[in-house]
């Protein structure tokens, strides 16, 4: 196991509204546009801080387990890392890609088959055509599907459902893999599969954050915990 | 952009072919629909208009004068239409995972433009029919589609990020939608317009590109070129405009949605 850093977050800060809308944010954003960001230390009205100062380092191949009760973060970290949101204040590098497992089947259709659900999943997690060409028996294979895969997905029990995302998932090439809650899935010969294939991808060097407030599932996998507090983190 | 993009391909692609596969999903004829809206349209505004009204319009057959309208307009507001949504009904993904975001409302421009491919075949047929002779003139038909294009792609991106901070933007563009339609020649010709009022309905781009598209068919005229001048570079500046501030707002939606 290397030491090289994958991820870092460096004094961290997240703000988020309770507002339905946030009313003026588009001006804002016009005036930030015009004058450069500038950072708004002050809580507004109806905003909070959903992550206050957290820094950390994870090397490559480390597994990170994320712990703390609703409602401290967990999932706003994840959402840093995979990019989809930014932080109000500090600074986030992340190498590599990143397969954000934070809700699984997230861009599954139901009108669509299984097979054409591995392509729309698939892409969305940053594999290439090509390469669910050549995944795509693996995929159906670990999933247990078989001949469920050419209907549509709506048909599916909802265990089927969750074993065809988590089997897209795991197979997404890349160097970091970000599970949210969702290591109990299907049943206990799936989750079998499941705890192997997590520690393939161990063995592989892949960086991995489970996020969980079930401590057993994180004391299976993890190699060190966050622990998140409301707002503050501890190694 | 073209960038941003090129790395994202395949995700562009994937969702160019997701949107035609529910589209048709379920349904008996499948693609038809593609040619029958448009020609649908044609025929009622042949029937009303030209049978019921006996109106004429610069004496071209009237099944071609409205279809050579119909054609860039249903492709108009059909993309615009699914932008408007296309964000703020994908929370599920603009929340959860990262990918350049007019990748959705851009899926929804391509399968547009894919129908309007379908339907421009038929008004070929048409134009074959009604034995409209072809000049090099026609030729100005592809720069017309790329004028359309990019107006369009800009406004579908415009009120696909403002739905996602504004669900107004959804009523309100069905509203102007609605509005458009009369403000462009598709239901009658800009020639039969009073000067005083020529001008206002050459602020919609889209005047100009039905109008040319109608002269450079049927008509086998060229376009006069500094008017084809202009409105390119104000079409391109509107799209780099929005392409600004699109990309800019972006990193927001997620936490807005």
């Amino acid at each position: 196991m290397s030491s090289e850093v994958v991820i870092e977050f460096k004094g961290v800060w997240k703000k988020y509204s309770k507002r339905q809308a946030l009313n003026n944010s588009l001006r804002e954003e016009l005036v930030s546009l015009l004058t450069g960001r500038k950072c708004r230390e002050e809580l507004a009205e109806g905003e909070f801080w959903a992550l206050r100062d957290i820094s950390f380092a994870i090397s490559k191949g480390e597994c990170i387990g994320l712990y703390g009760p609703n409602g401290s973060g967990k999932s706003t970290i994840l959402k840093l890392i995979s990019n989809v949101t930014y932080p109000t204040k500090g600074d986030i590098a992340v190498k590599g890609r990143v397969a954000p497992l934070i809700e699984l089947g997230a861009g599954m259709h139901p009108d669509l088959t299984g097979i054409e659900n591995i392509f729309m999943n698939g892409t969305i997690l940053g594999l290439s055509i090509q390469e669910l060409k050549r995944k795509s028996p693996e995929i159906i294979e670990f999933s247990g599907l078989d001949d469920f895969i050419e209907a549509p997905v709506k048909k599916y029990s909802s265990g089927m459902y969750l074993r065809l995302a988590f089997s897209i998932a795991v197979h997404s090439q890349a160097e970091c893999y970000l599970f949210d809650e969702v290591l109990s899935v299907g049943d206990e010969n799936f989750q079998g599969k499941c705890a192997i294939k997590i520690n393939e991808l161990k063995n592989a060097g892949k960086t991995m954050f489970i996020v969980s407030h079930d401590i057993n599932v994180i004391n299976k996998y993890a190699d060190r915990v966050i622990r998140l507090s409301h707002e503050r983190a501890q190694n | 952009m073209i960038r941003r993009l090129l790395a994202y391909k395949d995700l562009l692609l994937v969702f160019i072919w997701r949107e035609f596969l529910i589209r048709y999903k379920q349904t008996t004829i499948g693609v038809l629909w593609a040619i029958l809206q448009p020609l649908s349209l044609m025929l009622l505004f042949s029937f009303i208009f030209g049978v019921v009204l006996q109106m004429t319009q610069k004496n071209y057959p009237y099944t071609l004068f409205y279809f050579a309208g119909v054609l860039p307009w249903t492709f108009f507001s059909g993309s615009t239409n699914f932008a408007v949504t296309s964000l703020s009904h994908n929370i599920n993904l603009v929340t959860k995972i990262y990918f350049p975001r007019e990748i959705i409302p851009l899926s929804g421009v391509a399968i547009n433009f894919i129908d309007y491919l379908i339907g421009l075949t038929v008004y070929l047929l048409m134009l074959l029919f009604y034995r409209i002779p072809l000049t090099w003139n026609f030729l100005w038909l592809f720069p017309l589609m790329a004028l359309l294009l990019v107006y369009t792609t800009a406004i579908s991106l415009l009120l696909a990020a403002l739905n996602v901070y504004y669900r107004d933007v959804k009523l309100a563009s069905n509203f102007a939608l609605q509005f458009l339609f009369f403000a462009t020649p598709v239901i009658y010709s800009i020639d039969a317009v009073d000067n005083r009022w020529k001008f206002l309905l050459f602020l919609n781009p889209l005047t100009f590109i039905v109008e040319n598209m109608r002269r450079v068919t049927i008509e086998g005229r060229g376009i006069v070129l500094w008017q084809m001048g202009a409105e390119m570079l104000g079409i391109i500046v509107l799209w780099l405009a929005i392409y600004k501030i699109f990309a800019r707002i972006e990193r927001a939606f997620a936490d807005v949605i």
